[in-house]
């Protein structure tokens, strides 16, 4: 296990020794001597190596194939001058070296390796020297890229600095420039003296080393499947939330951005939803460290307070190979986060930093001031065929208030609210990072400070954040480190999440037209101004008359100690502990409609205590015949705690105390508070092992033990397996020259999901209250059915997968099929409330996910100053309801207006339920409209059974917000110093339930609609699906059905980024090691059918929210400016 | 080779430590560790062991006397006599009240579903507090009390249930996932009836004070109920006849003879919070001005938003209609203006400014300080009052041998008060149809109306002051009342929940 370890290192792992050494040579050159002592029986080359870096200095610079394979020496070597030494220690391999002194190198090779060339062969001389500086993509210099003369051995490597000199050239010298990692590339020098170069990542990462819960492994020999979102995808797209950086970058991972509002909310599902009350939220693991804490205030979750620009590299573990090894919480995938250590090169400071400006996207079509009064009119008109002719009084009698209207009754206003609630957002982000260290200690800080406006008026979010990382060898067979993330994050929150009532988003729909936001004394209008008319107030009034304030600190610290006990074994043991601290604040003046009479003020106070203590023990050895064998063993236990209160006051005498000075209200609230804590208890073991670097196999399997279940179920077992087969590593396939590289693999394996709420096993009491003498009285009552057989969700997944590599790399195709089952399905299942009871947590049943991933790697074109590379992804995912206890629906939410989703046997999961509306009913059809106490003009549902009632009976299944297909697109160019992305994202076959529509359609006449109104049914116009326009009392009959479902396929264009590095020789002379300014646009263009903000939407988070747009906050169209340097 | 640490024995040390560590943990404390409990809520093992426990069940049963009026969801039952209009434009969280004035609500409507959910589960809290205060040692005198009112309750929930719904399920013990009784069928209105009898005759006997201003069930709450109950028994759906007039009879003269109740003297006392428990009232529904406000009840008094009110929501829930304002005797004080009905308030910008309304609004319950000043009503509903009482025995007394002396003085100690003439020489017929108008007139907008409709199968032609028969009675906004509104729908949650129920006909 080796989180600590920079994957970049990993990554140019055959080249670390030389890094770790180089940065000790920077350190202290001077104090090295020339003399070896070298004395040890069965040392290794590496061993060797090592030894004479650290008592010369010298580096060594080989490729890790030559080294391979050995054998190992007894040594006795005694102050004897380098090239000596080198040559009694080095003499029984078969090796050749050559020693660079300028460089203090030492390069080595393979006998008879064919790119070997013979020591001291002479070499023509014509051009002296030249020089130049490697840097990677982003500016960064690359140190320990090895320069060599083509066709000869000569050669050198870059410095820290990424600079290299090369001496006595050739004439028509051609330079080649390669690194782990990295494509090669060769340039002829043409007399140049300087020859600064670009080193481009090199797309097939076969070498690649992918972090894995509890270990790292070799890409190559994975066995699971793993996706991974490395440090330059996330520099392509900066973000405040890992969620933002990640979305689309990886198949089978479904990252939907629902709302605009600063900081997003984001929901992830990887492969589909597997369970309906338990969570489908991926597990996030930090750095080992696992994000206990879930459902936080306001939809946030743990890994939304981790600044993105401290994460090194994000790995998806989506198959049941990958997350077994997290058995009880691994059913919904896991997202393992790696983040930046300190540089082990000395010191460096980088800055980023970028200001955005983001627009409301789109807008939805209203009633303007004109036709809102028409409507209001019509309305009237049509009063007496509701029977209603008497008591509805004529609007136009009352268009009377100078205020608003001329002595005509015309409109003095025309408010466009989308404009008046709505803002042009600023944001503005810093990230300062200081790192340093040598070959032993490693240390970074970063401070960062973001302050993000969201397009509704008043949102915001603000946070400052710190993380100090210290990693350091203690000794040769220990290392330790630790690290502490701090955030503490201000957020305005205007619009609460999940609600249906009077938020600004509403408003900003159903605000009146012919009401502006002041009037000229400066007062703000109310809707009330013009009588008989519902509905909050105006979004501008509620935004300044209420607020609503989060406040959170997240502490997320960890540390570790690694004893290497002996060759090959290690023993890791981690804690961690994450601390996060919630404070929600929100207050309402005086007279606001919905929302407070006399005042109102909350407080409420969340604290989340969650640590956890592994050990765990990792075995590495390898056999003749090239076999490896790895093994891990461990113990795990973890405990979250959380403890919350809240206190609420009313009736304030002034707007002005708020939450601040809640004594003032006369009305204090009793205060609630309530604690909770569930601790679970883990063994876990994994075998890896490699016949030949041809097949290989992983056996994982966990036990976990939750204190959520009742004693009979309260420890299961979660193994799997996993078998993959290098097909190129066969003699037969070696003769396809362009395949590089062919893997299959398949796993099986089961996981778990334990998301259910506390102290489910036994019956639950809550309290009560009544009014006794005047005074209120606490009782206790019937809460909570007890359900003592629960037992753990088991999710069975089986993944068939394929890696191709073609043409050197430069196209990566990999494919996985997957099936998942899930059984003993957690249900919160409603029961008949004749019990005293609304639902028990029951495992009701079992579903089936299936699937298919495809990602596509290509790079398209590949020089030296132009490169362009694709990625494409698309995966689907079909769900469907196998079975369910006694066969029958379970349908959830209970109000039919705001929308219903039935589990139903056969059909996918949490299908929307409703009625099929067939337009109106039309005159012609009087009669039969009657028979369903109808006139004509009212919404016609469609009688499914036809037994004369609209009712129950008559609801079917009218959409899924689940998408059939969806994926990205990603194209980067670069020429030069500049390069350019393109990034796609695209949804195919999902609905939305626009259920705004049902209160924006309704209201008619008092509050403004939607204009879709203005089609309403008329007696000319009767082939529409909306009423007649009546007054809202005579009855209003919509409910979630068919006419509110839209497709919400869409094609987003997420991203366009133009980047621009300036020459490192520029940046050399001031000092520098990199310059990059970029720009960019989100969310540029949205090309779909629906008629909403947004098709990618849920409004209230949550399972199977997706697709519910309710008065969403809609998405902005936000154009970044950035710029990060390094120093 | 194995590079080895120069000092072993601290290393071994520390290695040996995590390992019995692990290894120490694994095995005695898995167990331990993983027991956590509630520390906020107790649980039914460790619970009802004190007398205090006994007391906060019993509360909790009567928090569920609270849904049915939160939202006002009891007014489905009134906008179903024809008296009320609605110019509610709710939906929603409040209930759609147009749809249920013009007769086309349906299962899908949140009152229902409202009523239903809160009354099973008070009759849970009282099946578990009958079952387990038994059990729990303390005084005698009050366990016994405490079981009585818990019964009054369970007998008044399912009173209203069986009124609303017809057949229901009829739960009397706890429930939990092994119940046979988890997915109940329905009941017959006998069975349900009979323990509805059954619990009042117990609480009758539980040593309960005859009047109490505390809030809490009294003898003299059992005995009116029961009185009510039997009359409801004598007609539909029961129709047990002339035996149940004598019961309902026989008890509600206990109530007036026994001379702890009298009706107010004014009107003016149904709006005013500090005659609460008090006088004409026998039982409450206990609201406090901050800690359980009645304000839904305020604001659904007001017209839809004409500005006249401190209450930011003014509901318009609902409205008399003209023809059945106009239905009362001209000299009726009940129909003049702000009595029972108004026609025009003053405007809370400007309380110099009259607002006039279109139609006539509810003013029996206005809470004058709430609506002018606070915004904030503690004004208690009322479940039975005194008046309920004295019409009760009068109509049981004429059914059982048509109008005698203390029949018309019952009918006419609320005439009096309404200032309109006193009843004398009518016959059997005439003075039942004169109760039967008067249960109208005085019990307006008090939930009460529309069960005496169904009870009788009668409704009052406002015009004409007829009736006519319940089914095929035309509203005066031409509604025609069919056999499906002689029940509510059961709720759809609950239907699809419990394949075992039969939904109501014409849902």
């Amino acid at each position: 296990m080796k989180y600590e370890v920079y994957r970049k290192v990993y990554r140019t792992m055959k080249l670390a020794t030389f890094l770790l050494m180089a940065a000790l040579v920077q350190a202290s050159a001077t104090g090295y001597s020339q003399q070896v002592t070298l004395k040890g029986k069965n040392l290794s080359v590496t061993d060797i190596f090592r030894e004479i870096e650290q008592q010369t200095g010298y580096v060594f610079l080989y490729n890790s194939k030559d080294i391979r394979e050995t054998g190992r020496v007894h040594v006795h070597v005694s102050d004897l001058p380098l090239n000596d030494a080198l040559a009694r220690c080095l003499a029984a391999f078969p090796l050749t070296y050559r020693i660079i002194d300028s460089e203090q190198t030492i390069l080595v090779k393979r006998k008879g390796n064919t790119s070997t060339v013979p020591p001291e062969e002479p070499i023509p001389v014509s051009q002296t020297l030249v020089r130049g500086t490697v840097t990677d993509t982003t500016g960064l210099p690359l140190p320990g890229v090895a320069v060599q003369l083509k066709g000869t051995n000569q050669g050198t490597a870059t410095d820290m600095e990424g600079r290299y000199v090369l001496e006595n050239l050739p004439e028509g010298a051609i330079l080649v420039f390669s690194l782990m990692g990295y494509k090669t590339v060769e340039t002829p020098v043409n007399n140049r003296q300087e020859v600064n170069l670009v080193l481009h990542e090199d797309l097939a990462r076969l070498d690649e080393v992918v972090v894995v819960g509890y270990g790292t492994v070799q890409k190559s020999d994975l066995t699971g499947s793993v996706g991974t979102v490395d440090e330059e995808a996330l520099q392509e797209r900066p973000a405040a939330t890992i969620q933002q950086s990640m979305a689309g970058r990886i198949a089978g991972v479904n990252v939907s951005q629902n709302s605009g509002r600063p900081g997003g909310q984001a929901m992830i599902r990887i492969r589909g939803n597997s369970s309906i009350t338990g969570t489908n939220d991926p597990l996030y693991v930090v750095d080992g460290i696992i994000l206990n804490v879930a459902n936080l205030a306001n939809g946030t979750s743990p890994i939304d307070y981790l600044e993105p620009a401290n994460i090194k590299s994000i790995e998806v573990l989506k198959d049941a190979s990958a997350t077994a090894i997290y058995g009880a919480r691994g059913a919904n995938g896991v997202i393992l986060v790696t983040t930046k250590r300190g540089s082990r090169s000395g010191g460096m400071v980088t800055y980023d930093g970028y200001l955005t400006v983001g627009r409301l996207a789109r807008k939805v079509d209203l009633l303007n001031a004109q036709e809102f009064l028409r409507v209001e009119e019509i309305a009237y008109q049509n009063a007496g065929k509701y029977g209603l002719g008497a008591v509805t009084p004529d609007p136009k009698a009352k268009r009377t208030d100078p205020r608003l209207f001329d002595a005509d009754g015309n409109p003095l206003y025309d408010t466009d609210w989308q404009e008046e609630g709505f803002q042009t957002a600023f944001s503005h982000n810093h990230q300062l990072t200081f790192s340093g260290g040598d070959a032993n200690n490693s240390y970074a800080v970063n401070l960062g400070y973001r302050n993000e406006d969201g397009i509704l008026l008043t949102s915001s979010l603000e946070r400052y954040s710190g993380r100090l990382v210290v990693d350091t060898r203690v000794n040769n067979w220990m290392t330790a480190g630790g690290s502490i993330n701090y955030s503490n994050q201000h957020e305005s929150h205007p619009q609460a999440v999940g609600t249906g009532g009077i938020s600004p988003t509403r408003s900003v729909l159903q605000a009146l037209p012919i009401t502006p936001v002041r009037y000229p004394d400066g007062s703000f209008a109310k809707t009330l101004d013009y009588p008989g008319m519902e509905g909050g107030d105006h979004p501008v009034r509620l935004v300044h008359e209420t607020s609503r304030l989060l406040e959170g600190t997240n502490m997320l610290g960890s540390a570790y100690a690694n004893f290497k006990l002996a060759e090959g074994l290690e023993l890791r043991t981690t804690g961690g502990v994450n601390i996060i601290q919630q404070q929600v604040k929100s207050k309402a003046g005086r007279d606001l409609q919905f929302i407070s009479d006399n005042g109102q003020a909350a407080i409420s106070d969340e604290r989340y205590t969650s640590w956890q203590f592994e050990n765990y023990l990792t075995y590495r050895t390898s056999f003749t015949g090239n076999d490896s064998f790895t093994g891990l063993l461990g113990a795990s236990w973890q405990r979250v705690s959380r403890f919350g209160s809240s206190v609420t006051a009313e009736d304030f005498l002034d707007d002005y105390f708020g939450y601040n000075n809640m004594g003032v209200a006369a009305n204090p609230r009793p205060p609630v508070s309530d604690a909770s804590a569930y601790s679970m208890n883990s063994y876990f073991a994994r075998i890896n092992y490699s016949i030949q670097q041809k097949y290989l196999f992983t056996l994982t399997g966990r036990m976990d033990g939750s204190s959520r279940f009742g004693a009979a179920n309260r420890y299961a077992f979660f193994p799997s397996v996993a078998a993959g087969w290098r097909l190129t590593e066969e003699r037969f396939m070696q003769a396809i020259a362009p395949v590089a590289d062919i893997k299959l693999r398949s796993s099986y394996g089961v996981t778990g999901n334990s998301e259910i709420p506390n102290y489910s096993m036994v019956t639950g009491l809550g309290s009560y209250s009544y009014i006794f003498n005047n005074q209120r009285i606490t009782g206790i009552g019937v809460a909570r059915m007890a359900n003592p057989n629960l037992k753990w969700e088991r999710n069975n997944q089986f993944d068939l997968g394929i890696e191709v590599g073609l043409f050197k790399g430069r196209v990566l195709l990999e494919a996985d099929l997957y099936q998942r089952k899930s059984n003993g399905m957690l249900l919160n299942a409603p029961v008949p409330t004749t019990s005293g009871y609304a639902s028990v947590v029951q495992n009701v049943g079992s579903m089936k996910n299936t699937g298919v991933e495809l990602a596509l790697h290509t790079l398209n074109i590949n020089q030296a100053e132009f490169s362009w590379n694709t990625s494409f992804n698309i995966s689907t995912n079909r769900n469907k309801v196998l079975h369910l206890t006694g066969g029958q629906d379970i349908v959830q939410g209970t109000n039919p207006v705001t929308g219903l989703r039935i589990i139903r046997e056969g059909e996918p999961v949490n299908s929307f339920y409703g009625f099929i509306q067939r337009g109106t009913w039309g005159t012609a059809q009087a009669d039969e409209a009657a028979r369903y106490n109808r006139l004509p003009g009212d919404i016609r549902y469609e009688d499914i059974n036809n037994d004369g009632a609209i009712n129950e009976q008559d609801r079917v299944i009218i959409g899924n917000g689940e998408p059939d297909w969806y994926g990205s697109l990603i194209n980067s160019i670069s020429y030069k110093n500049f390069e350019l992305t393109l990034d796609l994202q695209f949804m195919y076959g999902n609905d939305v339930s626009f259920d705004t529509r049902g209160t924006s359609l309704d209201r008619v006449g008092i509050t403004n609609v939607l204009s879709d109104v203005l089609n309403a049914w008329t007696p000319e116009n009767q082939n529409t699906s909306i009423p007649e326009i009546r007054p809202v009392s005579a009855y209003l009959d919509r409910q979630s059905s068919s006419e509110r479902i839209y497709d919400g396929s869409f094609l987003r264009g997420r991203n366009l980024l133009l980047s621009y590095d300036l020459p490192s020789a520029w940046i050399g002379r001031i000092g520098g090691r990199q310059f990059r300014i970029y720009a960019s646009i989100q969310n540029f263009f949205l090309i779909s059918s629906y008629p909403g903000y947004d098709p990618e939407v849920s409004s209230s988070g949550g399972n199977f929210s997706q697709g519910l747009d309710l008065y969403s906050y809609p998405k902005a169209r936000t154009f970044q400016l950035g710029l990060s340097f390094g120093l | 080779m194995i590079i080895y640490p120069k000092d072993m024995n601290s290393v071994k040390t520390y290695i040996r430590g995590v390992f019995y560590g692990l290894f120490g943990m694994l095995a005695a404390g898995c167990e331990d560790f993983l027991s956590e409990k509630d520390p906020s809520n107790f649980n039914r093992d460790n619970y009802f062991t004190q007398p205090s426990h006994a007391e906060a069940v019993v509360t909790a049963v009567y928090e569920s006397l609270y849904p049915m009026h939160a939202r006002q969801s009891w007014l489905i039952t009134e906008l179903r006599t024809g008296m009320l209009g609605s110019t509610s434009s709710a939906d929603g969280g409040f209930p759609n009240f147009a749809l249920v004035r013009t007769l086309k609500m349906s299962a899908d409507h949140p009152s229902v579903e409202a009523i239903w959910e809160s009354h099973y589960r008070g009759i849970g809290n009282a099946n578990m507090a009958i079952q387990e205060i038994p059990g729990i040692q303390m005084d005698e005198t009050a366990k016994n009390r405490l079981l009585g009112e818990t019964h009054f309750l369970r007998a008044y929930y399912y009173y209203n249930l069986v009124r609303l719904f017809g057949p229901v399920p009829l739960i009397t013990s706890p429930v939990d996932l092994g119940s046979a009784d988890l997915y109940p069928s329905q009941a017959g209105p006998d069975e349900i009836y009979q323990l509805i009898v059954d619990d009042l005759k117990q609480a009758e006997t539980s040593g309960l004070p005859f009047t109490s201003t505390s809030g809490r069930v009294t003898l003299g709450a059992v005995k009116a109920l029961l009185a009510d109950v039997y009359l409801t028994m004598a007609g539909y759906p029961l129709q047990l006849g002339t035996a149940y007039y004598q019961l309902a009879r026989d008890k509600a003269k206990e109530v007036i003879d026994q001379g702890a109740y009298s009706l107010f003297d004014s009107y003016d006392a149904f709006r005013d919070p500090s005659v609460d428990n008090t006088g004409e009232y026998i039982f409450m529904v206990q609201f406090h001005e901050t800690e359980q406000p009645s304000d839904a009840l305020q604001y659904g008094l007001t017209p839809f938003k004409m500005g006249i009110s401190r209450y930011a929501s003014e509901q318009g829930f609902s409205y008399a209609e003209r023809q059945f304002v106009e239905s009362y005797d001209s000299d009726d004080i009940r129909a003049r203006e702000r009595v029972f009905f108004y026609k025009e308030y003053t405007a809370e910008l400007d309380r110099t400014q009259p607002v006039l309304f279109n139609q006539y609004y509810t003013y029996k319950f206005f809470d004058e300080q709430a609506h002018l000043e606070t915004a904030r009503s503690g004004l208690n509903w009322q479940v039975i009052r005194y008046g309920d009482v004295l019409l009760d025995f009068a109509e049981a007394s004429n059914e059982l041998s048509g109008p005698d002396e203390d029949a018309y003085e019952a009918i006419n100690q609320i005439r009096r008060r309404a200032g309109i003439p006193e009843l004398s020489g009518l016959s059997q017929t005439e003075f039942r149809e004169a109760i039967w108008r008067e249960r109208h007139h005085e019990l307006y907008y008090e939930g009460k109306v529309w069960f005496d409709m169904v009870r009788t199968r009668k409704a009052f032609d406002f015009v004409n002051g007829t009736f006519n028969d319940y089914v095929g009675h035309p509203f005066v906004t031409g509604e025609t009342l069919s056999e499906r509104e002689l029940l509510f729908p059961i709720p759809t949650a609950e239907i699809r929940n419990n394949p075992n129920l039969i939904q109501n006909k014409g849902y």
